[in-house]
This record gives structure tokens, sequence and C-alpha cells, in this order.
């Protein structure tokens, strides 16, 4: 399978200030993303998130490194002809209205003009603008101009979708369908590459990620290799069973009226639990095990770096 | 085509600001006052009319250039708009040209709708109308468009303000640069005299567009200087739009 | 809580919209009384102190006709304001500056000189060298008026006639009608301008000359009977001259005047009593030794 997008020793000094003082932001990126996958590019504030997407946009000029897009390098403009962008904050021309957008974008492409009415019906129908199609940008919400984003960035029906922080500002119903979306472009066989901070979001959808911190790639990889199915704890309420009858056999988190909620670190006490509760003729209420999750990974990475 | 889709919404946009209006307004009001002032006069009063009919569609086309030019393209970094317009299949230069196109679009219906209104007076009063008159407001027209691109080359890089005092700069010395030949002749041969004479022939000399004063007083006007001048001022301004792209292309927009 | 705002809110408004009222009266009434003050108002006069046209071209940014147009309409109601009395004193510089920004603008080189001319016969009784320096700065005009524009005769058409009719320089009107005349487009009547002049100048023969030139190449019966009406005229000055010249001779020979011209021609003073044009007889006075012609050279 080919790379969709291939970054090869990014970097990147900004010099800011009268007395210029260089800045390194991006000190050597590298990593791939697969054709037909969903990729996560993670990493705290200030970390280059941004900076590597306007590098591969030809917004910002690398210092150093290569960045091949579909197989073209970034260079040429040519290279974004099959790219879609969705920016973070988006930034439209507000006096325009999202159909308006649509078919000025659509003509960026060098769209006819039937396949392009065609696209925006489309895409107006999918993103849910399709009542709001002609108010100018200028009276949309933080979520509907997100819609309207999303749909600019698709209307060249792109090979390789980027998004930066788009599930960012929405509300819940909106982040499900914004994955819903997602993952329904891998089904089309497009790829996806996202930044985002909600670790839930990502772990849910992504086939890769990357964590980047300080301007240097420090963990990637396939989401399944990095996140261990290791347990880290088991949780349990038990109700009707004295507090101190649990003494040695892991942490008593919280006590609430006669209910007992339970740390346990070693598979072993949960046996001995059973047995008490069963012996005491008390009630198991739940049993959960704790896996390790992406933001445990991500905690400790970023602290230990 | 990508640059006639930028220049259309650039047009779009410039159409909506309220300075564009406000400087119509006055130019209108200015060709007008040009009857009432008329009346001051002993003697010719055709010639006051035409002569602040044409400075005013002057004045007020620059004032219209400098201004909306100088925040064109500032305004789309400011606004961040510009993030996704360059994500987008495009040359920076296609951008740069849309940019300038639209603005020029803009001017030619402004220039058209001043022209015509100060065209009805001078008929009004003279029962004729001079096609003299409409090559000052053409050439009028070519100077406004090279004062365009100047605004945008400014507005690339720099504020509105420092933009608008750069252009407006511009402006004032192409009027002024005639003033260098004079110079010349009164110098020794030598050094100072090579350099004076190569910054006359660099310096913008938009005197070459200014035909008021012939058109005014019926005097013929050189029939080369109109493919001559018009040259200089296509060739002029290709030399800034190119300065311009320079540039631009080397930003990084953070 | 909205209730308790809505008077202070009101009484607010009653306060602001007071406050508005009385300040427009009062500078409505001030802006009256001080329009009554007195003060010499000299509007615009510091045009005066631009050193000259020249610089001003440059300062007009390619709006040189429109400045020549702004200083030519202040001038003319600068000029049209009496109260001011020493206006005169720089006109020359005044239009000078016009003429430099626009040397085609034709209204101000004749406007400018006429009011020169007016200025002077204004001044003429009271400020003789006013006056003076005003015909002076109404010939410079004219003058520039001429160097700049060539193809128009009506500079030094004007100027002629200045100097005829304000000066009574006939010398120098001659020399602007010639001037005048070279000129192409210029009308015919003004070598017969400068055909008077030369007569009033007192050159009877040139005058003669000239006078018969015009009849000669006259194109139609008027100017034919003009010009014959002048010749008359000069002929009788020139017999006239010569009669009254031998009428004193004889005076001082014979210790009185003759008492007819047949006199002079038997004492030897003159070949021949001359006829005027028409072969009529000149009136001769004795007792003041005058002659005049019999008829008016204008009722022929």
């Amino acid at each position: 399978m080919a790379d969709a997008l291939r970054i090869q020793d990014l970097r990147k000094d900004f010099r800011l200030g009268f007395i210029p003082k260089t800045y390194k932001i991006l000190r050597g990126i590298t990593f791939a993303v697969r054709e037909g996958e969903i990729f996560g590019y993670l990493g705290p504030n200030g970390a280059g998130k941004t900076t590597t997407i306007k590098c591969l946009l030809g917004l910002i000029h690398p210092d150093a490194g290569t960045i091949e897009i579909l197989g073209r390098s970034y260079r040429s403009p040519r290279a974004r002809a099959a790219l879609g962008f969705l920016p973070e904050n988006p930034y439209f021309y507000d006096y325009l209205t999202a159909r308006e957008f649509l078919s000025f974008t659509g003509d960026l492409f060098g769209l006819d003009r039937d396949e392009k009415a065609a696209r925006i019906a489309r895409l107006l129908a999918l993103v849910g603008l399709e009542r709001a199609a002609d108010l100018p940008l200028r009276k949309y919400s933080r979520g509907m101009l997100q819609r309207a984003g999303l749909a600019q960035a698709l209307i060249n029906d792109p090979k390789l979708v980027i998004l930066d922080e788009p599930l960012g500002g929405m509300d819940p119903l909106g982040r499900k369908e914004i994955r819903d979306i997602i993952v329904r472009f891998k089904d089309e066989g497009k790829t996806v590459f996202f930044t985002s901070h909600i670790l839930q979001d990502i772990e849910m959808i992504c086939d890769r990620v990357a964590i980047i911190v300080g301007g240097r790639i420090v963990r990637a990889g396939a989401l399944r290799d990095l996140v261990s199915e290791r347990v880290l704890f088991t949780e349990a309420v038990v109700a009707g069973v004295a507090p101190g009858a649990f003494a040695g056999l892991g942490e008593s988190v919280s006590v609430q009226g006669d209910r007992v909620l339970l740390r346990l670190y070693d598979e072993s006490q949960v046996d001995g639990v059973l047995d008490l509760v069963r012996s005491n003729r008390g009630r198991l209420l739940s049993l959960s095990p704790r896996t390790e999750t992406l933001e445990d990974i991500f905690v400790e990475t970023v602290t230990r770096t | 085509m990508k640059i006639g889709a930028i220049a259309g919404i650039t047009f779009k946009e410039a159409k909506r600001d309220r300075v564009l209006y406000l400087l119509f307004f006055f130019a209108a009001l200015g060709i007008v006052a040009s009857r009432v002032l008329a009346l001051l006069t002993v003697g010719d009063r055709t010639k006051i009319i035409k002569d602040v009919g044409l400075a005013s569609i002057s004045v007020f086309g620059v004032l219209m250039a400098i201004l909306i030019g100088t925040g064109l393209v500032y305004k789309e970094i400011d606004k961040k708009t510009i993030f996704t317009l360059l994500a987008k299949p495009l040359h920076r230069a296609e951008f740069i040209l849309g940019k300038f196109l639209g603005l020029v679009l803009t001017l030619f219906v402004m220039t058209a709708a001043m022209a015509a209104i100060f065209l009805v007076l001078v008929y009004v009063h003279t029962l004729k109308i001079e096609g003299a008159l409409l090559v000052a407001v053409a050439y009028l027209f070519v100077e406004l468009v090279l004062i365009t691109a100047v605004a945008v080359l400014f507005s690339s890089f720099s504020t509105p303000i420092l933009s608008s005092l750069f252009a407006l700069g511009f402006t004032l010395i192409g009027h002024l640069s005639w003033g260098l030949d004079l110079v010349v002749q009164k110098m020794t041969p030598g050094l100072g005299r090579t350099l004076v004479r190569v910054l006359a022939t660099v310096l913008p000399d938009l005197e070459n567009f200014n035909f008021k004063t012939e058109v005014v007083h019926g005097l013929p006007i050189p029939p080369g200087i109109y493919v001559s001048s018009l040259l200089y001022g296509l060739c002029y301004t290709a030399f800034i739009l190119a300065l311009a792209v320079l540039i631009f292309r080397r930003r990084d927009f953070v | 809580m909205v209730s308790a705002e809505f008077p202070k809110k009101a009484a607010g408004t009653l306060v602001l919209a007071g406050l508005l009222l009385l300040s427009a009266a009062g500078l409505a009434a001030l802006k009256l009384s001080l329009d009554r003050i007195v003060r010499k108002k000299v509007p615009g006069s510091s045009i005066i102190y631009v050193p000259s046209g020249k610089f001003l071209k440059f300062a007009t940014f390619g709006y040189r006709a429109l400045a020549a147009d702004a200083v030519y309409l202040w001038s003319i109601q600068y000029y049209s304001t009496p109260t001011i009395d020493d206006r005169f004193d720089h006109l020359d510089h005044v239009y000078a500056i016009i003429n430099e920004l626009d040397p085609r603008y034709q209204d101000p080189y004749e406007v400018g000189a006429m009011i020169a001319v007016q200025g002077a016969q204004e001044n003429q009784a009271q400020r003789p060298e006013v006056a003076r320096n005003l015909i002076a700065a109404a010939f410079s005009i004219l003058d520039r008026g001429t160097a700049n524009n060539p193809d128009q005769w009506i500079y030094s058409f004007d100027a002629g006639h200045v100097a005829l009719m304000n000066l009574k320089d006939y010398a120098l009107a001659e020399t602007y009608f010639e001037q005048c005349m070279r000129i192409p487009g210029a009308p015919p009547f003004v070598e017969r301008l400068r055909a008077n002049a030369i007569y009033k100048k007192g050159d009877l023969q040139t005058s003669w000359e000239t006078w018969l030139d015009i009849f000669k190449r006259a194109p139609d019966e008027r100017t034919k009977r003009i010009a014959s009406n002048h010749l008359y005229q000069v002929k009788a000055a020139i017999d006239g001259a010569a009669l009254e010249r031998a009428a004193a001779e004889y005076r001082k020979r014979f210790g009185r005047l003759p008492a007819d011209l047949a006199t002079l021609v038997r004492a030897g003073l003159l070949r021949e009593v001359p006829k005027d044009l028409d072969g009529r007889d000149y009136v001769y006075d004795p007792a003041t030794g005058s002659v005049r012609t019999a008829i008016s050279p204008w009722r022929r």
C-alpha cells in the first residue's frame, strides 16, 4: 500500500523579535500516512502540530526535509489537487453565503458548472446545512461554520483529507456526527489525517497515531501496538460487606452507605473479593477491568520527554 | 479560470466597502460643484467645469485605488481566510493577480460612473460630447491601474496604514519626477548627473498619463504618445506585480 | 428595578436635550455677533508670498491647470473687493503665477490687464504712481500673453489699445498694432489703427504712405472710403502745417499776417496754394493765421 503522505526529516526555525531570536519549532519530523487509513496526530499545545500541517500545505516554507503528498512533492500546487483541508478555526469570507463559498471553492479546483452544482447539493446535505445554505457565513454559529468548512474541504472529492482539530468546540452530538463522517471517508477509500486533543475520539477511530512533543516525533505506530491490552486495575463495587473485611485485598477507594468501591491491582485479589462477597452474602454491583488508554500513554510520554 | 474566480470574489468584497461609495459621493459632489464654481469666473466657464471634473475623477480615483488596494491582501492575512485559500492547488501568483484584477474591475466601474456624470455635465454646458475628454479619463484609468498594482505590492507585506503612505508617496513622486529632467540640465557631466539620469528613468513618471491640460485647452496630443504611454503603464504595472509576487512567494503564514 | 431606573434615565435625556439646545442657540447667536465685528480680512492673500509660479508647478502634482483655475477664481473675488486698499500692489505677481501654471489659459491675460487698467484709472487722480505701476503691469501681463500664445492676436491688440487710450503713447501703440497685424487671423481694422497711430504720432509722411497703401488694397467700398477720409485728413494736416508755417514766416518778414493765401504765393513763400484732397480750398483765418478744412474729413 502506497503512502498518502510521507514526511522526512522536516525542520523549521522561526526568527522573531527585533533582535532575531531563533525558535526551533520542528526538529526533524519523520512519519508516513498509508493510503486508506485514519491517522491521528497528537501533541501538547505548541508542539508543532499546526506548523507541520502548514508546511505540507505550502503555507510555510520548511528549512529542511521533504514532504510527499500522494506521490508528488509538496512544492507543486498540483500536489494539493486531491487534498482537502479544514483549519482549526474556520475563517471564511463572511459576506458570502455557504453556497457561494462552495461555488468559489469549486472554481478554484476547476470544476465545471454542472458537476459543481451536483457536488454542492450533495455536500450541503451531508453536513446538514441545506436550510442555511443561502445565509451569509457571517450569521453562522461556530458549529455551522465547522460544517461549512468540512463541506469546502470535500468539494474536490479529495483522496487525502487533512483536519486540524475537527472536533474542537462541538457538542457531543456534533462530535459523533463528525466521527461517523470520518469513518465513512475511510470506507470510501479516503485517507484521513487529523489532529485532536480529544483522545477518546482518536482512540475510537484512528488506525495509527504519532505523538509530537517539542518538535519531534516521540511515539508513532498502530494504535493497537501502542495501547496494550494490559489490565491496569479492576474496579469493583460491592454492597453488604463491611469495608474492614477487605483489608489486604486492595484499596478501598470510597464508601457510600453500605456500598464500597474497591480498586484491585492484582488479578488474584479479584477472586478473593468474590469469595468474601459470597461468604458474607453481599451483593456484587459491578466489576470493571480498566485497561491502558491512549490518555495514559500520552500523559506518560509527554511527562517523560 | 482560477484568477477569474479570485477576481470575482475580490470585486464582490470591494463592492461592499463603504469607503468606495463615500469617495464616489465626494467625486460626484466635486464634479457637480464645478458648476457652481464656474459661476465665479470671468470668461470661459467650461474650463473650470472640465478642470474640476477631471481633477475630481483623478483625486478620488487615486484615493479609491490606494485605500482599498492596501487592505486587499492584508485583510486576507489578518482574517486568516488566506489559509484555506492557499491550501488549494493555486500558485501564489494567481492569488496576487486575482486580487489585482478584482480591484481593477471595481475601479473601472467606478471610473466609468464618475466619467458618465462628468460627461453629462459637460454636455449640458457645451451641448457636445468631446472625445478628447474620454481620452483624458482613459489615461487617468491607466494611471489608476498602476497605482493599484503598487497598493497590492505594499499590501502583500505591510499594514494598511504604512502601505497607504508608501502608495501615496509613489503617486507624489510620480508627479514630481519630471522635475529631475530640469535638474539634469543644470548639472555638470559626471557621476552625479548619471545617477540623477538613472533615477529619472527608473522612477515612475505619472505625467505620461496626464492629458488633462491638453484636453481642456483643445491642444493636439502627439499621436505617438498614445501607444507609448499605454505600453509604459502596462510595463511598469507588470514590473510592480512581478515584484509583489516575488515578495509574496517567500512569505510564511504563521 | 426598571421602574426606578426609568425616571432617572428620562431626567438624564432631558438634561442632555436641554444642553444641546442651549449650546446650539449659543453658538448661532455668537456666530452672528462675530460676523458683525469688522476685521480687515484679506482672503487668501498668502498667495502674495509664493515666490513664483515655478515653485507652485511642483507643489501641484499634476493638477497645474486646476491650481491656475483656483488662483484665478480667487483673484477675481479679491480684485472686486473695493475695501482692500492695497490690493493692486501685487497684481502682476498674482497673474504671473496663474500664467506660469497654465500658459494657455487665455482669460487671465485679458482680465488681468483689464483689472490693471481699471485700477489705473481709479488711482490716476489720488495716487498717480500706483496708476503708473498698474499700467506697467497691464503691459507685462499682455506681453506674457503674446509670448506664451504667439497665435493669439488679441493681446497685442489690447496692449495697443491701452497705449493709445490710456498712455497716449502713439509710438508704442504703433509697435503693438504692427505686431498684432502680423499674427494670422488679426482683423483688418488693426492696420488702420496702426496707420492712425502713426498719424497721431506726428509722422505725417509715413502716415500718408500707409493710408495710401491701405486705400489701394481696400477690398470693399467702405474700407476705401475710410482710407480716403484719412488720406484727406493727413493731406489737410500736411498742407495746413505748410500753410501756417508760411504765414508765420510772412508775419516775421512783413510784421503782419497775410490777408489771404494767394498773398503767400505772391510773396514767394509758396509755390502754389494747395487744395484739399477733393480739390476744395482750405479756409484761412487772417486774424489767427490758422488753416482748416472747409469740410470735416468724415462728412465728405
